[in-house]
């Protein structure tokens, strides 16, 4: 194990100019990595809020009275769908509304609880049921009008798709990028060792104790280079958490979950830590088959 | 039964023919001379029985077992059973004496107290004990050769091959290099040694097997360098 690293570390020593580009070069592939994966992770919590958010607001006309409301409310509760259904009445609505304008009372004093419609805030389990159970419920006695925010929720999904396919194309690219670097310094690795490997191989080397040496220097710069990104990732989402910005977000997949971007960041480490051993294994190990022939 | 046996082996590559049906048994403990002009076939001869080549057609057997029939994870096996000595030394520039040799007791993975055992044994045996700590641009040629003998040595090999050890060094050294063979083959080591050497083949009394264009023509015990008929 000690000649192991003794020998990975001489070549290090002898190519040093050679090793810390291919570390930088590799690091900011990982760092672009990182960040894609903490966007597509902002974007997905982004997505997750607003669906949260969204909801159907069903006013009634002033005629259906609260008894009607509240019977059709539970009518619609017993519908799968739904995920809650809450019942604001014209004085709760009179509230909320002189709550949001307190600091108009001009417009206040003109108004009386009764020109404010009742309605029903209606949550569904899935985002995507609230367009055909706004389409039924329009159509539902004593209802005057149902609103909820489609576009803008559809519109975030389409820019938080393409963040996704621009993200996963570019961190694809990168790690192509960081795979040949191992491969090109691996071969240069095996070329100016050309000489000793020969020379081991005729003395009866077996071929695990020359390729060892080899695949160990190529997990070296995987990890290494993902050390480095991991440290910067880390330190500025950390930075990022503690000014409370990103420091209360919702966890994709899993409900009522929710993290910082700093915690994310280590699980984000991790993850670039593991990509960046594996990337390093198999760019040596397919050095070590294309150019030492074993 | 003989320890190294060549039947009937022949290595055509594209353009050229290199060995020609050559059978050739060597008992253990025998000391061969494989001669004969440049291109008579003596090197890809010899680098078959560590299979660095591999014959066209025939067998290539030691102590029974065919080279070819062994897996590629246990080539490392017969090349530590078999020493090899190149005329250009293959030795490692940036490692001191005792490191080149070491390199072969290193790739088995040899403790460090073993290492430090068997590496001064050998270089003693050569005479470059007391060069341990030189690197090779400090050595004479001879010295560098028998500097490989001794790498080749370090896993007490059944056999030694040297394929034209006394090709890029004077007389003298020479000499020195013959002696150190002669010796290591008196303590029970076949040598195999290909080489166009008149002199040294001469001098040394031994086995002659003659090559040209790659095919044997004479085979002669106690031989000389250009004795043609067989025995």
């Amino acid at each position: 194990m000690s000649n192991l690293m003794n020998s990975m570390l001489a070549n290090l020593k002898r190519e040093r100019l050679l090793v810390i580009t291919n570390i930088v070069v590799m690091s900011i592939s990982f760092l672009v990595l990182g960040i894609f994966t903490s966007v597509i992770f902002l974007s997905q919590s982004m997505l997750k809020y607003l669906e949260n958010q969204a909801q159907l607001m069903v006013f009634f006309k002033d005629e259906f009275v609260e008894e009607k409301i509240l019977k059709y409310k539970t009518e619609l509760e017993k519908d799968e769908r739904v995920l809650s259904i809450s019942y604001v009445s014209k004085e709760d609505a009179f509230n909320i509304f002189t709550e949001a304008n307190k600091d108009e009372p001009i417009l206040l004093e003109s108004l009386s609880s009764d020109i404010l419609p009742a309605s029903l805030e209606i949550r569904t389990k899935d985002v995507r049921d609230l367009a055909p159970m706004a389409e039924s419920i329009s159509k539902a006695e004593g209802v005057e009008e149902v609103k909820f925010f489609e576009d803008v929720i559809d519109r975030f999904r389409s820019i938080s798709l393409v963040v996704h396919i621009v993200g996963f194309v570019l961190v694809g690219l990168l790690l192509l990028v960081s795979y040949s670097i191992v491969l090109a310094t691996l071969r240069m690795t095996i070329s100016a060792k050309g000489k000793e490997l020969e020379i081991q191989r005729l003395v009866g080397a077996s071929d695990a104790f020359i390729k060892r040496p080899l695949l160990v220097q190529g997990i070296f710069f995987g990890i290494a280079s993902a050390l480095v990104s991991s440290i910067v990732l880390i330190t500025v989402s950390f930075i990022l958490s503690s000014s409370g910005l990103y420091s209360n977000l919702n966890v994709p997949f899993i409900p009522g979950a929710k993290t910082s971007l700093g915690v994310f960041s280590l699980f984000d480490s991790l993850l670039i830590l593991i990509s960046g051993g594996v990337l390093g294994y198999f760019g040596s190990l397919s050095a070590v088959k294309r150019y030492l022939k074993i | 039964m003989a320890q190294i046996e060549f039947k009937n082996v022949t290595k055509e590559y594209e353009d050229f023919i290199a060995l020609k049906e050559v059978t050739i048994f060597i008992e253990k403990g025998e000391f061969v001379f494989i001669v004969g002009p440049s291109g008579a076939g003596k090197s890809t001869l010899i680098k078959m029985l560590i299979r660095d080549e591999q014959p066209t057609s025939g067998e290539v057997v030691f102590e029974d077992k065919n080279v070819l029939d062994i897996p590629r994870e246990d080539l490392c096996n017969l090349r530590r059973r078999i020493g090899v000595v190149f005329q250009d030394f293959k030795l490692l520039d940036s490692k001191t004496v005792f490191e080149n040799v070491a390199v072969a007791t290193e790739v088995v993975d040899c403790p460090k107290e073993e290492i430090d055992a068997v590496v001064p044994n050998v270089l003693n045996m050569v005479g470059l004990l007391d060069k341990r700590d030189k690197y090779p641009v400090q050595l004479s040629g001879g010295e560098k050769q028998r500097l490989s003998i001794a790498r080749a040595l370090a896993h007490e090999p059944d056999v030694l091959i040297a394929d034209e050890p006394t090709g890029m060094i004077d007389p003298v050294a020479s000499d020195e290099v013959m002696i150190v063979l002669e010796r290591i083959n008196e303590m029970g080591t076949t040598v195999v040694m290909a080489t166009h050497d008149e002199v040294v083949v001469n001098k040394m009394k031994k086995r002659v097997i003659r090559m040209k264009n790659g095919s044997i023509v004479s085979d002669k015990k106690k031989g000389k360098y250009d004795e043609q008929s067989d025995e």
